[in-house]
């Protein structure tokens, strides 16, 4: 009885989860490890599931948990704030360094924005962060959520957020003016 | 250092936790000054928001479609497996 349901539900919905995960991750195999972790909580759970809200509701707060889940494991091995990247960038007195000084693009921006290059490398330069840190820069657009609020989710201090993401930008747009920008 | 002045390092970081977090009026109002007097703090916010809006374009992209038979598939051996034990 138990394995029938769970056999309609895996039949049924398996696309949709696929597809938000997908969304929220980026990624076709965590997606697909992720909608499989739906099911086999699903299993365990399954007796307290009372039916209040549709089967679909229930399965997507459980991939909405595991989503969640997935980051703040991610973002919680502990924080390495190299000061390396920014003695990189600015003098001791904090100022940009000569060769480092952010120079005029000199590009229409929605122009850029739907150029299939510069997506390329944008998306480039993100995997070459350093993977927590791509985590931190993406989050935002992941979770819909403000920052105060991701911080919470995933348990960490916003002050070490936002550092993360400070460092992240600024190698992120070093990245793109020297692939897309340079003469 | 001065009360109202900032380093472009403090700038910048401002500039970041401002996407997240929103700046008390000191910080604003620091932000601002440097801001008035750094070309390149301004031209790194510029290019920043910019950026912010590219990252969000990739977000949006379509999923890759997988072979979902073959998912469902995957799922129920391993559902059954569980009720083995």
């Amino acid at each position: 009885m138990k394995n029938q349901l769970l056999e309609k539900w895996v039949s049924q919905f398996t696309g949709e989860l696929y597809n938000w995960a997908f969304y929220k991750t980026s990624s076709v195999e965590i997606a697909e490890d992720l909608v499989q972790e739906t099911f086999l909580a699903a299993v365990e759970k399954v007796d307290s599931f009372k039916g209040d809200s549709s089967a679909k509701t229930w399965l997507f707060s459980i991939l909405n948990y595991k989503i969640i889940d997935f980051y703040r494991k991610k973002v919680n091995q502990p924080v390495r704030l190299e000061s390396g990247i920014l003695s990189s960038f600015f003098d001791k007195d904090g100022t940009w360094q000569q060769e480092k000084r952010p120079k005029e693009w000199h590009e229409d921006e929605t122009h850029l924005l739907d150029d299939d290059d510069f997506q390329v490398i944008l998306q480039k330069c993100l995997d070459a962060l350093p993977e927590k840190w791509n985590t931190c820069v993406k989050l935002k657009y992941l979770a819909e959520k403000g920052g105060e609020d991701i911080c919470k989710e995933i348990g960490i201090a916003p002050t070490n957020f936002w550092q993360i993401v400070h460092r992240a930008k600024i190698k992120l747009r070093d990245c793109i003016e020297n692939n897309c920008f340079k003469n | 250092m001065h009360i109202l002045f900032l380093s472009c390092l403090k700038a910048t970081e401002l500039i970041e936790k401002k996407f997240h977090i929103k700046l008390s009026f000191r910080e604003k109002l620091q932000l601002k000054l440097h801001k008035m007097m750094c070309e390149f703090c301004s031209r790194y916010e510029k290019q920043s928001i910019f950026i912010e809006k590219g990252i969000s374009n990739i977000q949006k992209k379509e999923p890759i479609p997988v072979d979902l038979e073959k998912l469902k598939e995957r799922i129920s051996v391993n559902l059954e497996e569980l009720n083995k034990d």
